[in-house]
């Protein structure tokens, strides 16, 4: 009887040991709580960083209007300001190429860099121009205003005559305030469309490629890879290059703000994966809980760890770098490369094993191919 | 008691059928390797691999650029990244491929090392430009220990054009990039489970799903472009070898000898029995087939490696035009040791700080005028002892 017993465990251990070797994969029906997923995100991270934007983007138009009425050294001031105060904003919103940003390519109107300076001037020459053609992508936006207060000449006396003194005076000072007009017109109508887009982000639950969470992760991961890695470090330190190109640096004109501006798109990276709330410490549903609640593990760490681990890797070799890019790439690049690094080491970790995880295709392709 | 025996039966059958469920191929799909690299979907062919023939064929143009003296190091610079139309064909001027951009630069090794990846880059940048502005000015000037000039080999032999420490560059370059183009791409980059299984590409593969409007799945293509950096320039369903200056040249090199002969139908017939395995969707079956491709490449390199120096050795001190030319092989080969992959790891045979103190053995002061006997039998037996081959099998 004994021995029978020993058996009949000895059978009921194979069996559950052959049954749980079939789950691994193919979780296309976990229980995790989507919605409160997608609530979260919306509420408390997405929603509210666009009313910041908004706010910050509507101060940069009463501050370009000053400007506007009174070019000078103290208005001008104010103006950058308010410009780069947004412009960190913005590094927290870029991600989310979802809903009505997505229909307006919003992040195309927004952060194209380098900016285009021959077609900016000739803008400025014809006065006639739609900004929101897509020829102009690249001569509008936070990169265009860069030019424009910071760019235009190689110090402030300078620039403030482009804007005073200057026969095309009347046409610069319109320039800029079109380009800002522009911004905040957009980001209005992206915060406002919110309102009730955000029911039908939430209800969208299905793991389709047109869910929601289908959709901002394959956001999240691109910014991840293109907006922050590839463009703010990797194209300028020459790894999509034959030489470093130091010029292609985000906020070029002003130049010392680049490292600061990755900074913030590390955090807004972070933060998006963690679920905290835009304008509080508070956590909620998140990528990272999504991670724990399927029990991810990878090399017996939990996946979630190993990802914030690898972004914490990857924000101290930024605090390594020089407050400009361009500086740092004319140093020594080998920092700027060792960065890349450190950042593509988590876009394994992002890209191959949280997908597979949580079941999601990627929707971009890269252009590695041949 | 026949109830416990019985039972242990059961048990043991399920043990059988639990293990078998792994599938390594035991129980799935029976792959079956056709007698050449032929495959076809509705009688098309699916097997192209166009960008990496244009590359060894710009490799082939670019290292014979390297030993003419009338070239400048922009001409130099414009075929090793293909700008500036300088190849002579417009096909390969205008194919959008290049070969520097592929030079250490696999998805496994480089990807997330792009530090190294721009560290090996800017060496071979720098061997260019010594060769035009060190070597070139001294194209007739006798070369001696501390001075870059020509060395001919004894009897009447070819002329060689050498820096100041014995090295041709041409030669280092050559060999350096079948390490770091040839090897890494096939066995770090398309022979990986990272690029073969990369997005949708398995859901793709096992639905038939075709690469736009191409004849073949991704994976097809990406096995495929591994199989063209070595056959490229050769016949595919009948590959003759020695068809171009790369891995294919060395390659037969090997099989040639007679300690590594049928190392090229091992090689081959692992390229197709691992390409008949993506189309039977068996990746158990592809991948054993990389690791046997990883294992036998690596070998290649490591065999000329070996072969060189201990060429080399044999005419120190009596034929230095012929010792450095044979040191200037091996130096390459030693080179591309760190591109090399152990199969069952994501490791090359040799690290990059391991080739990089070979490198310093070697060049150390005057570099070949005065490198020893002793340091080229330590650096054989060093790299031999990581590989299944003897210092004499390899040496001969």
């Amino acid at each position: 009887m004994f021995k029978k017993v020993l058996v009949l465990i000895a059978f009921v251990f194979i069996a559950l040991a052959c049954s749980s070797s079939d789950d691994g994969s193919g979780n296309t029906s976990d229980n995790f709580d989507r919605t409160a997923l997608l609530t979260n995100w919306a509420d408390n991270i997405i929603v509210p960083i666009y009313d910041d934007l908004n706010t910050l983007l509507a101060d940069l138009v009463v501050k370009k209007d000053a400007f506007v009425t009174t070019p000078n050294q103290t208005t001008l001031n104010e103006f950058r300001t308010s410009w780069y105060n947004a412009y960190k904003v913005w590094q927290y919103a870029e991600m989310f190429n979802i809903g009505r940003a997505e229909e307006i390519n919003f992040a195309f109107q927004m952060n194209i860099y380098p900016t285009n300076v021959s077609d900016i001037q000739s803008n400025i020459e014809s006065q006639s121009y739609d900004l929101t053609n897509v020829n102009n992508n690249d001569a509008v936006g936070f990169p265009a205003l860069d030019y424009m207060l910071y760019g235009l000449a190689d110090d402030d006396a300078d620039i403030l005559e482009f804007y005073t003194t200057n026969t095309e005076a009347s046409k610069y000072l319109t320039y800029a305030s079109d380009l800002t007009n522009q911004m905040k017109a957009l980001t209005q109508d992206v915060t406002s469309n919110w309102s009730t887009y955000r029911q039908t982000f939430i209800n969208n639950t299905n793991n389709t490629v047109t869910g929601s969470l289908n959709k901002l992760v394959n956001d999240f991961i691109y910014y991840y890879e293109k907006g922050l890695r590839a463009n703010k470090i990797g194209i300028p330190a020459g790894n999509f290059s034959t030489t470093p190109l130091p010029e292609k640096v985000e906020g070029y004109y002003r130049n010392d703000v680049s490292k600061a501006l990755a900074t913030e798109a590390m955090g807004a990276v972070k933060d998006f994966f963690n679920g905290k709330a835009y304008t509080s410490n508070v956590t909620d549903e998140s990528l990272a809980s999504y991670l724990d609640y399927l029990n991810t593990i990878k090399n017996g760490e939990d996946l979630s760890v190993l990802i914030n681990d690898q972004f914490d890797t990857a924000q101290a070799n930024i605090d390594s770098l020089d407050d400009s890019f361009t500086n740092q790439i004319n140093s020594d690049n080998t920092k700027m490369t060792e960065t890349f690094d450190a950042l593509q080491m988590a876009v394994v970790l992002l890209k191959v094993d949280m997908l597979q995880a949580i079941n999601i295709s990627v929707d971009y392709v890269d252009a590695d191919g041949d | 008691m026949k109830k416990l025996v019985l039972s242990l039966f059961i048990v043991g059958s399920m043990l059988t059928s639990c293990s078998s469920d792994d599938d390594n191929g035991s129980s799935g799909s029976q792959v079956v390797a056709p007698a050449t690299y032929q495959f076809e979907r509705n009688g098309v062919t699916t097997v192209n691999y166009g960008g990496q023939t244009s590359r060894i064929l710009m490799g082939v143009e670019f290292v014979s650029a390297l030993s003419d003296n009338t070239k400048t190091e922009v001409e130099l610079d414009g075929m090793f990244t293909n700008t500036g139309d300088y190849f002579s064909t417009s096909e390969l001027n205008t194919s959008g491929k290049d070969i520097r951009s592929k030079t250490a630069a696999s998805n496994d090794y480089f990807s997330a090392n792009t530090t190294d990846g721009n560290a090996i880059k800017s060496e071979l940048d720098g061997w260019i430009a010594n060769q035009v502005n060190d070597v070139f000015p001294n194209w007739n000037t006798i070369a001696v220990s501390g001075t870059a000039g020509q060395i001919q080999e004894a009897g009447g032999g070819s002329i060689r054009y050498v820096n100041s420490k014995g090295l041709e560059y041409n030669q280092a370059i050559n060999k350096s990039l079948i390490g770091a183009l040839i090897a890494d791409q096939i066995l770090n980059n398309y022979l990986s489970p990272s690029v073969l299984d990369a997005g949708d590409n398995i859901t793709n593969n096992d639905s038939d799903v075709l690469d736009g409007s191409n004849n073949y799945t991704t994976m097809e293509h990406k096995w495929d472009e591994a199989f063209g950096y070595l056959y490229g320039t050769d016949d595919a369903l009948a590959p003759q070898l020695n068809q171009d200056s790369f891995l294919n040249k060395y390659l037969s090199r090997v099989e040639d000898d007679e300690d590594f002969a049928g190392i090229a139908d091992d090689i081959y017939n692992a390229f197709k029995l691992g390409r008949a395995a993506i189309v039977s969707k068996n990746y158990t079956v592809r991948d054993q087939q990389a690791e046997i491709i990883r294992e036998k490449i690596s070998e290649i390199i490591a065999i000329r490696a070996v072969y060189y120096l201990q060429q080399g050795k044999t005419n120190l001190g009596t034929d230095y035009g012929s010792a450095f030319h044979d040191l200037s092989e091996g130096f390459g080969f030693v080179y591309s040791l760190q591109f090399t992959r152990q199969p069952g790891t994501s490791s090359p045979y040799f690290t990059k700080s391991e080739v990089d103190a070979f490198v310093s053995e070697l060049m150390t002061a005057n570099g070949f005028w005065d490198v020893t006997s002793e340091t080229l039998d330590s650096i054989s037996e060093d790299i031999a002892s990581r590989f299944n081959f003897t210092v004499e099998q390899a040496g001969s």
